[in-house]
């Protein structure tokens, strides 16, 4: 039986487990450009009234030293409702603070910054976010029938249009995981989002384990930073065999000095809710 | 909303030129002349034979069987000697005196009676063929595509044809093929002429023909032929064996991806015969054996049998069913597949005038259920088809085509079902459309002089896309709006929708396709061709993968999606040699297709009912050099196909606005290939031993790579330089077999045979892919290959008896 089983393994192996490696390949430079990560995220039952924007610039794709802090920089955002003008301060690290912040769902606000003699903005709405009613872990689902992966469940609210990020990072890993979803197909249902970690024995990724701490983040998004997620994230990773040609990702920050010279990033205003989750032996 | 495609001057001309030569030739004809006509059949089992040559010897006089195996030559009074010549088949010649109509069926013998495997002389390409003036075709006998060497030991018709020039894929594990820088929606596949919409198993592994099914297989390039229409880039015309007549007879094969067995004899009495082939694949039940979840498996099932009325009217019907299921552990389950049928009349209306009258149904369809999340997803392309098609031979110099066809064609994107009631979905059903196709034909192929042949003639065909759905309509008609500030394709706000009853059209397209080609006879050994050809489309493939999926669908053209329209150029030379041992083919296209769609960045296709706020409309347009030298007799034979070539697309901003895809430039296509060399041979060392081997090279498949970094949300972000800027590594392998044929089974009625192949020989890690990421555990940013095929051996053993 044993031999037979060898047999198996290798047909499996031959079939399906197309081999991977990491391989040396020469990419284009592209030009330099100006990095926007300002994330206005309120956290459900917090003030909100502390933000940072951060600034730098996209460096060659296989530059190691990927940190290059954009200093120097006016920032600053109004509610468009109010007028009420918030100014970021430089921190001289490519952050830029506020802590009179005052977040209102469902009001516009825009993003004004200068730097390097060109001015760039952007508009975006503050979005909402429903409550997470229930995280647990299971076994049997998810891809992988023999992982441990952890459910989220809320419930879509009744109106169309509900657009959610989550983030997923457990304890001890470097990287999270971003995902998105739409209500198109489920709205007003009660959702179960589940999360699992692959094994990954090149990268040294295990799958969840007991006493594994899972941090979960689920933001309430806008219809079009969830079409510009969606795209970003399914890049993530790279693209493989039967998934689309990948492009380059514009965000809503505009270059009004210089359109050709737009930003990547985005200015995005969101309500979060934040949970963990330790993994139990089941 | 009723828009006519207007008649370019060009097209117009085209059409009175062909109106007069018809007029000319018909009143040309008129001296006492008699017809010789019947069918040429294979004597071991009764298989007509398609493109056999009949001649009246010491003339220019004959022709070539059609697809039935029927000829009719048409002479002036007198004696003749009628030569009977197919490439690998002992020579007929049979004295007749014309001094009436003659009836003459006539049964040609193979050189060698031995298993296909091994005749390695018999059953090679034809030589090039010189006084037709149809180019750009390639024609393949199931014996040559059985000796090749394969991969995993499943013989593939489709991966047999990449061997020649102008044909590629688009990376192993991928499915269908590309014909002269053309997409793979752009191929009409038909088997027994029902339409394949999904030429793969397991997601491009393997084709659905199942080689034991199947007699012959021509794929026109370019220069289609009128009677064909509905695609712009190739027609691949396979027909399935009509079945041992003679004896009863079992064939099968064991290998270690899948097992066949094909069943044929006579029936009816001597009236006619019928063929059974099945084939599965064991895979997903090693996989279970294994204590595996995920599994995946295909079969299929070719049927087809036939019976003589009379010597005039014969019936066929013919069948194909074919399944893929994969199953991902507990998470998703899916199946997908072809079915197909065809029943067919043939009927000769007297001795010059032959007639098919089919009438088919051909129908893909998948399903997906995910478990989970407690829903299935259905989607389906349905067709029905009736077409009849005449051929009458007027005179030796004047043989012409016509006929009609029309297909009704059900599309249902796709339906979503809860299948509890605690499931998070909602149900869903995409607008169901329905369209209707025909064409009306006419083409004559007319020897202007013994050096001189030309073959004209054009399509008329229309588009209906019918009612019974409702249309969006969009703010200033944009379903897709530039937005200038942002950069980005965005979808158009929709201000409401206008209802269609069943009984109207939505939209109505017609199109006049010519299609010239001539051949000029330089000497006994050499000819020139060239052609024209136009085509339209109606029917659309949404793919915005690099590799076509079976999940893909097809939607109609209609108010937001015009037909394609190619117009295809070719110009070629050809010469036999050295005794007609070796041919050379050299052909130079050029052609152009209008109405191309492409996608906005972030197209949502699945799901997704309103397709027009996901695409733009462009072009493209491809370029080529051919070059095949063959060595047809001996014991080594083979060829070298050489191809260089050019394939781009431009998609504008159009009704949209902005620069369109790539900033408004050309970006190659996914299969654009520059350079592809294919070397194919076969060795025949004696009866029991014979040898093949492979040779592949080609330049790596545009794709995009990054061209910087940012950090967002703790991630390093790749942006991307231009759509396909960039290639993959040069793609190249080299495979060999043996055959072996026991000798102690010769004079038996078993006979086996064994083969053994070695798939990428020197174990190239050709890349697939390579993508572009962060390591988990680093941090830094890598690319990976992702390689399919490493060195593969396989052995199989097939039977016959």
């Amino acid at each position: 039986m044993k031999t037979l089983k060898e047999l198996l393994a290798l047909i499996i192996i031959i079939i399906f487990a197309s081999c991977e490696d990491v391989v040396d390949v020469e990419v284009q430079e592209g030009p330099k450009r100006l990095v926007v990560e300002a994330s206005l995220d309120w956290e459900k039952g917090t003030m909100g009234n502390v933000q940072t924007i951060k600034l730098s610039e996209s460096t060659p794709f296989f530059d190691t030293n990927t940190i290059s802090a954009v200093t120097g920089a006016n920032v600053a955002v109004t509610n468009l409702t109010n007028n009420e003008t918030f100014d970021f301060a430089d921190q001289g690290n490519g952050e830029y603070r506020t802590t009179t912040f005052n977040p209102v769902l469902g009001q516009s606000y825009s993003l004004r910054i200068e730097y390097n003699g060109e001015i760039y903005t952007a508009t975006e709405t503050m979005t909402g976010v429903t409550n997470i009613t229930d995280v647990f872990q299971a076994r049997e689902e998810g891809f992988d029938t023999d992982a441990l992966e952890v459910h989220v469940v809320f419930t879509d609210p009744i109106e169309e249009g509900n657009n959610y990020l989550f983030k997923f990072q457990r304890d001890g890993d470097l990287l999270p995981d971003l995902e998105v979803g739409e209500d198109e197909f489920v709205n007003g249902n009660e959702l179960d989002w589940w999360y699992e970690i692959e094994e990954n024995e090149e990268e040294n990724i295990t799958p969840f384990a007991p006493g594994d701490i899972v941090t979960i983040e689920m933001y309430g998004i806008s219809g079009a930073y969830y079409d510009y997620m969606k795209i970003l994230t399914a890049q993530l990773g790279g693209v493989g065999l039967f998934e689309t040609t990948p492009v380059a990702v514009k965000g809503n920050c505009i270059n009004e000095t210089n359109p050709e010279n737009y930003a990547f990033g985005y200015f995005r205003l969101t309500e979060f809710v934040r949970t963990s989750y330790t993994f139990v032996e089941d | 909303m009723n828009r006519k495609s207007p008649l370019n001057p060009a097209i117009k001309s085209t059409v009175w030129l062909l109106w007069f030569f018809f007029m000319g030739c018909i009143l040309a004809m008129g001296q006492t002349s008699h017809t010789i006509s019947g069918t040429i059949t294979d004597k071991s089992n009764g298989e007509t034979l398609f493109g056999a040559s009949v001649l009246l010897t010491g003339t220019t006089m004959g022709g070539v069987t059609n697809e039935y195996g029927f000829y009719s030559i048409t002479a002036p009074e007198g004696e003749y000697v009628l030569s009977i010549s197919y490439m690998g088949y002992t020579d007929v010649n049979l004295k007749i005196n014309l001094d009436s109509d003659l009836k003459h069926d006539v049964e040609i013998s193979e050189f060698s009676t031995e298993l296909d495997e091994v005749v390695v002389t018999a059953d090679e390409p034809e030589r090039a063929i010189l006084r037709k003036p149809e180019m750009s075709v390639v024609k393949m006998n199931i014996g040559t595509v059985k000796q090749m060497p394969v991969v995993l030991g499943e013989l593939d018709i489709l991966k047999s044809l990449q061997m020649l020039p102008g044909v590629t894929n688009n990376g192993e594990g991928s499915g269908g093929f590309h014909v002269r820088g053309g997409a793979q929606d752009q191929n009409l596949v038909l088997l027994d002429e029902a339409i394949i919409y999904n030429t793969s198993h397991m997601f491009g592994f393997f084709s659905v023909f199942n080689a034991d099914a199947i007699k012959d297989v021509k794929l026109y390039k370019g220069g289609i032929p009128a009677r064909f229409g509905g695609r712009v880039s190739s027609v691949l015309d396979i027909r399935q064996k009509d079945g041992n007549s003679k004896n009863f007879e079992l064939n099968g094969g064991i290998g270690i991806i899948s097992s066949r067995l094909t069943a044929e004899g006579p029936m009816f009495g001597d009236k006619g015969s019928f063929l059974v082939a099945g084939r599965r694949s064991y895979v997903d039940l090693l996989l279970k054996a294994a204590g595996e979840d995920n599994s995946v498996s295909f079969y299929d099932l070719n049927l087809k049998t036939n019976y003589s009325i009379d010597p005039n009217n014969k019936l066929f019907l013919s069948g194909y069913f074919g399944r893929d299921a994969f199953k991902l552990g507990n998470a998703f389950d899916s199946s997908y597949g072809n079915a197909s049928g065809n029943l067919r009349w043939n009927h000769i209306f007297y001795d010059r005038l032959f007639s098919n009258l089919s009438a088919i149904l051909s129908r893909y369809d998948y399903d997906l259920e995910f478990a989970q999340e407690e829903f299935v997803w259905v989607s389906s392309i349905t067709n029905y088809n009736l077409k009849y098609d005449f051929k009458y031979y007027l005179s030796d110099a004047f043989k012409l085509d016509f006929g009609a066809n029309g297909i009704f064609y059900d599309f249902d994107p796709g339906e979503v079902t809860p299948t509890a009631d605690t499931s998070p979905v909602n149900a869903l059903k995409l607008d169901q459309k329905r369209a209707f196709e025909s064409g009306f034909y006419l083409n004559a192929e007319h020897k202007l002089s013994p050096r001189l042949t030309a073959q004209y003639g054009l399509r008329f065909s229309t588009f209906s896309r019918l009612g019974g759905q409702p249309i969006n309509q969009y703010i200033n008609e944009q379903p897709v709006v530039y937005n200038p500030q942002l950069g980005i394709y965005e979808r158009g706000e929709v201000i409401g929708e206008t209802n269609y009853a069943k009984g109207d059209a939505i939209e109505n397209f017609d199109n006049l396709e010519p299609r010239v080609s001539l051949a000029y006879l330089l000497n006994d050994d050499a000819s020139i061709k060239a052609g024209f050809s136009r085509t339209a489309q109606y029917i659309h493939l949404l793919s915005n993968t690099s590799s076509v999926t079976p999940l893909d669908v097809w939607t109609p053209s209609g108010p937001f999606i015009k037909p394609q329209l190619s117009n295809q150029y070719a110009l070629g030379y050809f010469r036999n040699f050295s005794n007609k041992i070796y041919s050379l083919e050299m052909e130079a296209y050029y052609k152009t297709v209008d109405n191309r769609i492409d996608y906005i960045d972030g197209a949502e296709l699945v799901g997704q009912n309103s397709i027009e706020t996901e695409i733009l409309n462009g072009e493209m347009r491809a370029y080529g050099l051919e070059l095949l030298l063959r060595k047809n007799e001996g014991n080594l034979t083979g060829w070298i196909a050489y191809t260089l070539s050019k394939s781009e697309q431009r998609t504008l901003g159009g009704y949209a606005g902005g620069p369109g895809i790539n900033n408004g430039e050309w970006y190659n296509a996914f299969f654009d290939r520059t350079h592809d060399i294919s070397v194919s041979g076969a060795y025949r060392l004696d009866d029991q031993w014979s040898f093949g081997t492979n040779l592949v090279f080609q330049t790596g498949r545009p794709v995009t790579y990054p061209n910087g970094q940012y950090r967002y949300e703790g991630l390093s972000i790749a942006s991307y330089a231009d759509r396909n800027s960039d290639r993959l590594p040069a793609y190249h392998r080299m495979d060999v077999s043996v055959n072996y044929k026991p000798r102690k089974y010769q004079n038996k009625r078993f006979k086996g045979e064994w083969v053994l192949s070695i798939y990428n020989l020197y174990h190239r890690k050709n890349a697939a892919s390579i993508s572009f990421g962060q390591n988990l555990e680093t941090g830094a940013n890598e690319a990976t290959r992702t390689a399919i095929f490493g060195i593969v051996p396989s052995l199989t053993y097939n039977f016959k008896f």
